[in-house]
């Protein structure tokens, strides 16, 4: 069964994250999204490039976060898989809070 | 439960949904023009969705007035009919302010709809009833009768509780209306289809049942976003059995014509009529999972029984 891993990254505010996003790792996800919305930097960086799927849940608590990150602060989501970048555009169109970037 | 829920089609009041009968182009610029103008000159919004070679006259008839419309292709937007109501017609209300009465003409049905679509195209009309219920809007549905079989006139008269007949400009009540009987007219079983793809499929192994499905989409043709749309259909409806559909269900997937066919059958009750037709608010944590599915789908078809529910999604490949 696949999980999720999480990783500090190295020199930026953020983590790298590596697996999937789905019902059995929900919990871990959120968890993420929990400590990274009481941060303080301007900038969060999530890397996701080592994940290879997140369900509409999974999009969901990411724009709930960044629904509740203070004026001034973003999650930027690096390298994010097809499904996310899918979910957020068809049911959170300009969600403010998340910068996606596909480099 | 909600009122929405429990009686789904009590009174409509103010929602106004007309059937608009036309045999040829010149009934259907007639029916349809004055609707836009009236909207227009009241200053009310205005959409019109319609497949292309109708939304081409419409267009071509309102000249410069077509710039303060609405217009959308309803063979792409409206392809699969359970969209219509969240991705079209919902989304066009409420965009809009409130008070001011919204006039949508939509046209769901067309000749050359497949028997493999219609009964969504049915259960969508009636279900346009439920989910514009006591809202300030007017949704005019025309209806090609020259070209269309009788039985799909006949559901037209079900599913609204007016209709506009060819010349005229008035809206007649009809005895005939009756959504519920509709919808659960078209409720029709989805009998397991021989040589798919099969999976069964419980909590921990969510992950497998979507790559397996992946994995058989490709290998029949899916490419690119539809594959990844495959997926997401999957993950959502798998995730829907294991946490409301009794913990586990069965994934199938097949090729049928110029589609992957993706099927999940599970032991749970989808009570709500309007499931997956609804826009979310966007504070709302959850509940979105079929929604998703009717947005990216070419067609959704649903089978709801006692002893289970059986969603069927289509991807053209």
């Amino acid at each position: 069964m696949p999980g999720l891993a999480v990783f500090p990254l190295a020199g930026q505010r953020g983590v790298r994250a590596a697996g999937e996003v789905g019902l059995t790792t929900r919990a871990i996800w959120e968890g993420v999204l929990e400590q990274a919305v009481r941060e303080d930097d301007d900038v969060y960086y999530l890397e996701l490039s080592g994940v290879t799927f997140v369900d509409v849940a999974g999009a969901g608590a990411l724009a709930a976060a960044a629904g509740q990150l203070r004026d001034g602060r973003r999650f930027v989501v690096r390298r994010p898989p097809p499904a996310l970048r899918r979910t957020l555009d068809l049911l959170w169109p300009g969600q403010t809070g998340i910068e996606v970037s596909t480099s | 439960m909600t009122a929405a829920v429990t009686e789904p089609f009590g009174p409509l009041d103010p929602f106004a949904h007309p059937a608009l009968f036309y045999r040829d182009e010149q009934e259907y610029l007639d029916g349809t023009l004055p609707f836009v103008h009236d909207g227009l000159d009241a200053g009310e919004p205005v959409a019109v969705a319609v497949p292309g070679k109708n939304l081409a006259l419409i267009r071509d008839a309102l000249g410069d007035a077509a710039g303060a419309v609405r217009l959308l292709d309803m063979r792409e937007a409206g392809r699969n009919p359970g969209r219509i109501i969240p991705g079209v017609l919902r989304a066009f209300a409420d965009a809009q302010p409130a008070g001011r009465r919204v006039r949508i003409i939509g046209e769901p049905v067309w000749a050359g709809r497949s028997d493999t679509e219609y009964p969504a195209c049915a259960q969508h009309e009636a279900l346009i009833n439920a989910a514009f219920r006591g809202r300030t809007a007017t949704i005019m549905c025309p209806y090609d009768v020259a070209r269309l079989p009788e039985h799909m006139v006949a559901d037209a008269y079900a599913t609204h509780p007016a209709v506009i007949h060819p010349g005229s400009r008035t809206a007649r009540d009809n005895d005939a209306y009756a959504p519920e009987d509709v919808v659960s007219r078209y409720n029709e079983p989805l009998a397991p289809v021989q040589d798919a793809l099969t999976f069964s499929f419980v909590s921990d192994s969510l992950s497998h049942a979507r790559h397996v499905a992946v994995g058989e989409g490709a290998r029949l043709g899916l490419a690119g976003v539809k594959l990844d749309d495959l997926a997401l259909a999957t993950a959502e409806l798998t995730t829907n059995s294991v946490v409301h559909g009794g913990g586990s269900g069965v994934l199938r997937v097949w090729a049928e014509d110029g589609y992957v066919v993706c099927e999940v059958r599970d032991e749970g009750q989808l009570a709500d009529i309007l499931a997956g037709r609804r826009p979310v608010p966007r504070e709302q944590r959850g509940g979105r999972g079929v929604l998703l599915v009717n947005l990216i789908a070419d067609l959704v078809r649903v089978h709801r029984s006692d002893t289970g529910t059986t969603v069927r999604c289509w991807f053209a490949r």
